[in-house]
């Protein structure tokens, strides 16, 4: 970790309220600290309920937490903006514009010139496969096209991090391999630095440079792995390796283990 | 699997099937002529083979007759197409000033929490509130003239205008603003490229109720003292037993109704495609 981190947070405590005034409530998030470095891709493992999207939430702005710091590059987060972008489970793509203009609504908002921007918005709709649909609009696109163009939207502002909330989660398997490939290609060429929300174990070792998992109500960071397989990954080759498998096998337990307690506090 | 296969993948879109598209594109509409056709035969028969007395109700064949002799003598000394202008303009008039009062009053409305609180009980009470109720005070107020006569009609549109563009306001999802907000949108780039062009679908629809409550109180309106316009023949004929000009009254206001929700369908369609879409 070095010294500066690009995010950061710091002994955050959060609380949602209970259903009626005066209830318990549920402790969401207890003294949770962690840091990713610039061009680092990690990835948040946990299971429903875990409170990791709401650390997404936190960094992205739309929250604030109850006790503890948030850090953009030292400085504090207390609204959501530009150079924090994001991608949402649905791609909450805007009906009314063309896939184009909704991958340079970012631009466009910081009042840019067309000029300025349309080599990059050409750039990222090849890398990401929709130069050709550029003029069709988000409703005559298939699910994986849609999320292809939410993820160029937020990543063509260039933002200092990006934060994914299981972006790929309501995609079919096939699907969600292609955008996980997608997605490791321009990070490779683009090197921002991402977080990423994810209940997949295979995805969070195909996609990670680290694996952060979380533990459930409370939740806490739990355990934090490296994963020291090389890149570029094909997924045929990590499966046949015997450390992938180790390291799979270590992330389960720890998983099934959170699973079965919160399964318990439910009951209880 | 490699990237490309992937992507290939994504891309299929199942082809459209060809089987019988015509038809399909055709079936609705043939399925109302029909029954349109099939209504006007029984209608023309009741009347040919004196199943109804002519009277009670004219058949289609004689009211086409009256069409033609109002067209060409008028009715009271006033010919049908005036009539028919004189009713579209009053409602026409009083329907662009209820849209452009009531869409901005309602999409304030539903960004303020403050204005909705203080506006709303009026709104509320005067909405469902039979306009007919009305016509003495305004003709208190506004006297017999054509000031009378738009209030009825304006006061009807607008209020369930600005009731739907509040509403219309109030259902963009938090999902779509906060993608906005990671954009870097500020507060008024929220409103105008989010929250307004999220609205206009709804807004459509309330315009199209509106147009179709204020067409309806146009018969309210011309109750009041006038001597033109369709409302007014109807009502008028009806006091001299020409139920043939009733009716055609009736068919004419049915039509010109109809006709403004076509033309509304028709600009939805091409200023809003987004209607109904999901992203």
């Amino acid at each position: 970790m070095s010294s500066v981190a690009r995010i950061a947070l710091n002994h955050v405590f959060m609380r949602f309220d209970g259903p009626t005034v005066g209830s318990p409530g549920n402790q969401v998030l207890s003294d949770v600290s962690l840091a990713l470095a610039d061009g680092e891709f990690v990835c948040l493992l946990g299971s429903s309920g875990c409170g990791k999207s709401t650390i997404l939430n936190l960094l992205a702005g739309f929250d604030k937490p109850d006790q503890g710091e948030l850090l953009l590059d030292g400085r504090p987060i207390d609204a959501p903006g530009p150079e924090r972008g994001m991608v949402f489970q649905q791609p909450t793509l805007f009906p009314w514009l063309s896939v184009r203009d909704n991958v340079t609504f970012g631009p466009r908002m910081a009042g840019q010139s067309a000029e300025r921007y349309q080599a990059d918005a050409d750039r990222f709709l090849r890398l990401v496969g929709l130069q050709d649909f550029a003029s069709h609009f988000p409703w005559q696109l298939s699910g994986g096209m849609r999320q292809r163009a939410a993820l160029a939207r937020a990543w063509l502002p260039n933002p200092e991090i990006l934060l994914m909330d299981e972006p790929f989660g309501a995609l079919d398997a096939q699907t969600r391999l292609a955008m996980q490939e997608l997605l490791t290609r321009i990070w490779q060429t683009t090197r921002t630095t991402i977080l990423f929300v994810t209940h997949d174990v295979d995805e969070a070792l195909f996609l990670a440079d680290r694996v952060l998992i979380m533990s459930a109500s409370p939740g806490r960071i739990r355990e934090e792995l490296q994963v020291p397989f090389e890149r570029p990954r094909s997924l045929e080759d990590l499966v046949a390796d015997p450390a992938y498998g180790q390291l799979k096998r270590r992330i389960l337990h720890v998983v099934r283990e959170e699973a079965a307690k919160s399964l318990n506090s439910v009951a209880a | 699997m490699t990237l490309s296969q992937g992507l290939a993948n994504t891309q299929a879109r199942p082809e459209p099937v060809r089987v019988d598209h015509r038809w399909r594109r055709w079936k609705h509409p043939t399925i109302s002529c029909g029954a349109v056709t099939l209504f006007l035969v029984i209608w023309q028969l009741s009347g040919s083979l004196h199943w109804v007395d002519a009277l009670l109700l004219p058949p289609p064949s004689e009211i086409l007759a009256t069409a033609g002799e109002l067209l060409s003598s008028g009715y009271r000394q006033t010919p049908l197409w005036e009539h028919f202008a004189i009713s579209t303009a009053r409602a026409l008039t009083a329907f662009v000033a209820a849209i452009a009062s009531g869409v901005p009053i309602g999409l304030c409305m539903g960004l303020s929490p403050t204005l909705a609180a203080g506006l709303n009980p009026f709104v509320q009470f005067l909405r469902p509130l039979p306009k007919i109720a009305l016509i003495p005070l305004v003709i208190v107020w506004f006297g017999i003239g054509e000031g009378a006569k738009f209030f009825l009609i304006f006061i009807s549109s607008f209020l369930s205008i600005v009731v739907g563009s509040a509403a219309a306001v109030l259902g963009v999802s938090q999902a779509r603003l906060r993608a906005a907000q990671t954009l870097g949108a500020n507060r008024r780039q929220l409103f105008t490229h989010v929250v307004l062009p999220n609205a206009l679908p709804e807004l459509f629809t309330s315009v199209r109720l509106s147009i179709g409550i204020g067409w309806t109180s146009l018969i309210a309106a011309e109750m009041v003292a006038a001597n033109s316009g369709l409302g007014w023949m109807v009502i008028n004929a009806g006091s001299y037993l020409r139920t043939d000009v009733v009716l055609l009254g009736i068919v004419l206001l049915g039509l010109t109704g109809y006709f403004f929700d076509w033309v509304l369908v028709r600009l939805q369609r091409r200023w809003v495609p987004w209607t109904g879409k999901d992203a």
